[in-house]
């Protein structure tokens, strides 16, 4: 809400640039801006147009005379439909600026001598949605006589100085001018005087003409009205319409515009009827049918059974503060006038305002709440001010729906106990002055405080809201820095986390670079990689269709980045992410979360260079990666790789299932050919890695070995064996029969083509023979070597080379 | 020819071959040629039987001398040979060391992983646990445990994507400090903990704006927790964080779940807060939220606001490192273009 000064001032003295008290209350309360309105306005004066006569040379324009206080009349050329004689306008002279850079200057309009411009408000800053309807299409005319020549600035608001304040949400209070008074007056030791609205007593009556009853007691705690008859509904004052539409609010009449106003300036919305609209006179509060309508000035609301609305026999006259709709809109000719303040339920307001889409300044104030102590005396404010433009010849007394007696709250503290929570050691008298700037109420006991509480901060409930209030006013720059003074503890990373990052830095050292990616994925990619086939966690109101359904693997993820790089020209790439996925057991409304290791290589893996041949990545790079971090998972699990056409994604000649003591921890492979051109993406590996799973089995028992002192022995051994038996069998086989000194088996060849037979590769291993103890003889490794061939020409029909 | 001149003669010859000679195998020839059991010298000794006797000692001596000339030119010059070879092959080896390396890569770590990384590690430096908590959270620890109770307006600051009417995806990390608070045996000391990761909003993705992003909540608990520790510990990150002159100031705000509640700005590191484009010519930066844990997110934790106080506090990694690096558009975090990835190698 924008706090104009010159409105403020009628509450506080006010002696500081807006600049100074933006960033005062910035600081001390709620986040606050300057705005300057209109600096850049110059030359605009009241002109008493003198004569009109018509353009010899246009249909439309007219020539006048206009007199802006200086000796001679001058003449302006105006093309506004609206222009006549003895009207009192805003008159921009030759030099005057006018916003968005328009200079005005002497000329002539076809011919016609030219001396200024005849403006209309929007011309001069107002926002043409702000100002009176009826000079939409034209000049602005004054309603009232004005000395020509004045400057136009204060009468039309047009360069108010003001404070724009963005209250948080449980600073309502501040949404009114009063409010706003007592919040900034705090800041600046200043307390607000108020003038207590007063009725016309003689016109007060006892008039029955209208009932009323509210059917929804507890949603509106209060509900009052009063009847202005045989008024004279007009248009409202000058200063009342500039401080609207500096507001962003359009002048309508003299009874919606006192209506309004009120707002403002307590915080406290008012709605106008026209009682002689009404079907029955009696206003009913209570919950809508499904299928009601509410007549709005360009469409309907189909309301539903949870909407509160105000209604008066079959018509529906508004939702209950909220908006009212057209049936007993107040216009010119309205001569007896319903003005309703009330206190609607916050959550009901802001439910049904989001549900129709009509949250505007009235459901603003309601949700966030309103002080239910001055509905009456905001009232009677309303009350006053129509009687005061539209003459009301008689005024009901209040008529009461429902009322609530506002109490104050009353919190009790200890100076201690707050200054302990601040870190400060202010005296109780320092803390009851800040207090009582504020506007509360102090009894002190001792240690004890007893603070009363306006209803107008009825944010204020705990002693933690003192301790607040104080130190903001007392200032936060005045708090001194230190630091938790307890117990000392030990920082750290959960055992997992140091696991995983461990993990994770294993692939930063094989060059790959980290990624991050959203958790949330469309239908399509959580079917792409369902490795887990886990139930999917679906989103109950997702916003695209990109982002539906919780990962169940990160390497759809993984792909996206691939492709979006390669479509970048980056064709050599290196990425992983650590993170969760999303695994749902059947039965299960919550997923688990899991923590997995992914990567994905495309591309070169070793560049062309002026000495080296470029090295495209295979499947026994990557390979070589997840050895690399399965060695760093600390365990002692049997880690197998077993090929695999599992996975419809990947390539089935190309792909296995990683395994710890048999259990699946992860996948590794090539990309489907399809699924890779679908994706737009080059050859590309990828890995997949539990670490939650790893995370299990890291329990090695280390007891530390000194290095063997005796030399090994080696042996190589070259076979041909049929295609199909995997390169694991053998070694398997191999260690079953290499007896205890056998200490390491490596493959160091592997051969398919000319000179072999088809179907048959060709093999050669180096196995490494030690006794930790003792030399080794020949025999005994010999012995070893001849059992070894023998089971491999026994079980596998191998062919010994 | 006397014996006496022939073995002069010889040494004469023997030491000018050796110089020479221009390779190796020419002196190793030459030594077995000249000094060898078939040699000249040998064949030359056997006439030793026709010297006289009294001249023999004398014949043996020069013979022995000759032996020791021609060998020590052998071995002169077989050095000199030797050191032109080495000095050869080091020509022969020079390279050009401005060629480019051979490529050793090494990854580079996420910046928001970085950032968060530098974060936690300040925090765990004064004794803070890292718990980072679940994604998908209930109802219960995201907001009513945080007093905001399901009609509060401060769930439209925040919208949330539901699974069920009970389960969400968590909306901020402070969803972790009912668990945390639970947990704890407070007879142990206080409860220091920071809960780093991913929360969701139902934004739509633009420039500032991600349905995914990071947030670090800190929380501590103790008995005399106060508002001028939360200040001292802020201002100790911002410096950390953005540099050592850093100050740091509180703005009254509003969060449910603290009470007072203060927005953290931190002076301009880009202008030392004289005014610039990144502070928008005010001088601070609006980095954090913080406050006191409201007394009701204490009592439904089981923990008594009389006796205890905390402090709690979150942060956004991304707003930090978009800050410190001038990151213009959140979404550049989750595109991983290598380019942008690779840029902030060792940063952190
Ligand atoms: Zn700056």
């Amino acid at each position: 809400m924008k706090i104009s000064v010159n409105w403020l001032k009628e509450y506080i003295p006010v002696t500081h640039t807006v600049e100074e008290m933006a960033n005062k209350i910035s600081l001390t309360g709620i986040e606050s801006s300057p705005v300057e309105l209109g600096t850049e306005l110059t030359g605009l004066v009241v002109g008493h147009v003198t004569s009109v006569k018509p353009h010899p040379d246009s249909d439309h324009l007219k020539v006048c005379m206009v007199d802006v206080g200086e000796d001679e009349d001058i003449q302006i050329v105006c093309g506004a439909p609206n222009v006549a004689v003895d009207q009192y306008v805003i008159v921009a002279t030759h030099g005057a600026h006018l916003p968005d850079g328009v200079r005005i200057k002497r000329g002539k309009l076809r011919g016609q001598e030219s001396n200024g411009m005849i403006c209309g408000l929007d011309e001069v800053g107002v926002p043409a949605k702000y100002m009176p309807e009826e000079f939409e299409n034209g000049i602005y005319v004054f309603d009232e006589p004005q000395k020509p020549g004045t400057a136009v600035y204060d009468l039309l608001g047009l360069k108010d100085q003001m404070v724009d304040i963005d209250i948080t949400p449980n600073r309502a209070d501040t949404l009114g001018m009063r409010g706003a008074a007592w919040e900034i007056g705090a800041t600046y030791d200043e307390k607000p005087s108020f003038k207590k609205p007063k009725l016309n007593t003689d016109k007060i009556k006892d008039l029955n003409d209208v009932d009323v009853e509210v059917e929804e007691k507890s949603l509106v705690p209060d509900y009052l009205l009063r009847e202005l008859k045989d008024v004279k509904v007009g248009k409202s004052p000058l200063w009342m319409q500039r401080r609207l539409w500096n507001q962003g609010i359009r002048p309508v009449n003299s009874v919606i515009d006192a209506a309004n106003y009120v707002m403002i300036e307590y915080g406290q919305p008012i709605q106008a009827y026209d009682l002689d609209k009404l079907a029955e006179k009696k206003l009913v509060i209570k919950k809508a049918h499904d299928g009601d309508k509410l007549k709005l000035a360009d469409e309907d609301k189909v309301l539903n059974h949870n909407d509160l609305i105000v209604a008066a026999g079959e018509d529906i006259l508004g939702v209950a503060g909220i908006v009212n709709g057209t049936v007993a809109q107040v216009d010119d000719n309205s001569k007896n006038i319903l003005l309703e303040a009330g206190v609607f339920d916050g959550a009901s307001v802001r439910k049904t305002a989001q549900r129709h889409d009509l949250r505007g300044d009235a459901s603003n104030r309601f949700e966030k709440g309103v002080d239910n102590g001055i509905v009456s005396e905001a009232l009677v404010r309303a009350t006053q001010l129509v009687d005061e433009t539209s003459a009301a010849k008689e005024i009901s007394k209040e008529i009461v729906g429902n009322y609530t007696e506002a109490k104050p709250t009353v919190i009790e503290g200890s100076v201690s106990h707050i200054n302990h929570l601040m870190g400060l050691e202010l005296s109780t008298d320092e803390m009851v002055g800040i207090l009582d700037r504020l506007g509360f109420t102090v009894k002190v006991d001792g240690d004890k405080i007893t603070v009363t509480i306006p209803t107008r901060r009825w944010d204020m409930a705990i002693e933690a809201d003192l301790v607040e209030e104080v130190n903001r006013i007392y200032g936060y720059e005045n708090l001194p820095n230190t630091l938790p003074a307890g117990m000392e503890t030990r920082g750290g990373y959960s055992q997992k986390r140091e696991f995983s990052n461990k993990l994770r830095d294993v692939l930063l050292g094989e060059g790959m670079d980290e990624a991050i990616n959203f958790s949330l994925l469309s239908k399509k990619e959580v079917d792409d990689f369902n490795v887990t086939s886990a139930e999917y966690t679906k989103l109950l109101h997702p916003m695209t269709e990109d982002h539906e359904y919780l990962r169940n693997s990160l390497i759809p993820g993984l792909v996206r980045n691939i492709a979006y790089n390669q479509a970048r020209n980056n064709k050599d790439l290196s990425i992983f992410e650590q993170a969760r996925i999303f695994a749902r057991p059947k039965g299960q409304a919550r997923p688990n979360e899991i923590e997995y290791l992914s990567g994905a290589i495309s591309g070169n893996v070793m560049l062309d260079s002026w000495n080296t041949k470029a090295q495209k990545v295979d499947f026994y790079y990557l390979k070589g990666i997840v050895d690399e971090v399965l060695s760093f998972t600390n365990t002692d699990a049997k880690f197998e790789y077993e090929a695999t056409d599992d996975y419809s994604n990947m390539h089935p000649g190309q792909t296995a299932k990683i395994l710890a003591n048999g259990q699946v921890v992860g996948l590794i492979g090539k990309l489907h050919p399809k699924y890779q051109k679908d994706h737009n993406v080059d050859e590309t590996f990828v890995f997949e890695l539990n670490i939650d799973a790893l995370f299990e089995l890291n329990k090695k028992s280390i007891k530390s070995q000194s290095a063997p002192k005796y030399p090994s022995v080696s042996r190589d051994l070259a076979i041909l064996v049929k295609s199909d038996v995997e390169n694991a069998q053998i070694i398997s086989d191999i260690y079953e029969n290499g007896g205890k000194y056998l200490n390491d088996v490596t493959i160091f060849d592997v051969y398919e083509g000319k000179n072999i037979k088809t179907n048959y590769k060709s093999l050669a291993y180096h196995l490494e023979f030690l006794n930790p103890n003792d030399t080794l003889t020949d025999e005994e490794v010999e012995k070893a070597f001849s059992l070894v061939k023998d089971s491999l020409v026994e079980k596998f029909n191998v062919e010994i080379r | 020819m006397s014996l006496d001149d022939k073995l002069k003669s010889l040494r004469e010859n023997g030491i000018d071959e050796a110089k020479r000679a221009q390779r190796l195998q020419e002196l190793n020839d030459l030594r077995v040629n000249l000094l060898g059991k078939k040699g000249p010298i040998t064949k030359a000794l056997r006439g030793m039987k026709d010297v006289p006797a009294e001249q023999r000692p004398e014949i043996g001596t020069l013979a022995n001398n000759v032996k020791k000339d021609i060998q020590q030119a052998i071995e002169e010059k077989m050095t000199e040979l030797n050191e032109k070879l080495v000095a050869h092959q080091l020509e022969e080896e020079k390279i050009d060391v401005t060629l480019p390396a051979a490529k050793q890569v090494q990854g580079t770590k996420h910046i928001l992983n970085q950032t968060i990384e530098d974060i936690e590690q300040f925090f765990i430096g004064l004794g803070y646990e890292v718990a980072p908590g679940y994604e998908v959270e209930e109802d219960h620890y995201n907001f009513e445990r945080l007093n905001i109770p399901k009609d509060h307006p401060a769930r439209d600051m925040q919208d949330t994507f539901y699974l069920s009417d009970e389960l969400l995806m968590r909306t901020q990390t402070s969803a972790q400090e009912g668990r945390d608070m639970e947990a704890h045996d407070f007879t142990k000391g206080p409860l220091k903990m920071i809960s780093p990761g991913v929360v969701y909003r139902r934004d739509d993705d633009d420039a500032t704006h991600s349905h995914q992003f990071h947030q670090i909540e800190g929380l501590v608990v103790d008995k005399n927790i106060s508002m001028a520790d939360l200040k001292g510990t802020l201002e100790a990150l911002c410096r950390h964080v953005f540099g050592a002159q850093r100050e740091i100031r509180f703005r009254p705000s509003y969060f449910p779940f603290t009470e007072p509640s203060v927005e953290v700005d931190v002076s301009c590191f880009n202008c030392d807060g004289k005014g610039c484009r990144i502070c928008k010519y005010t001088g601070w930066i609006e980095v954090l939220g913080a406050g006191l844990t409201h007394p009701n997110v204490l009592k439904m934790s089981g923990i008594d606001p009389n006796e205890y106080s905390g402090m709690a506090f979150g942060l956004g990694p991304e707003r930090f490192a978009m800050l410190k690096y001038g990151i213009n558009d959140i979404r550049d975090f989750y595109l991983n273009d290598v380019r942008f990835l690779e840029q902030f190698k060792g940063v952190n």
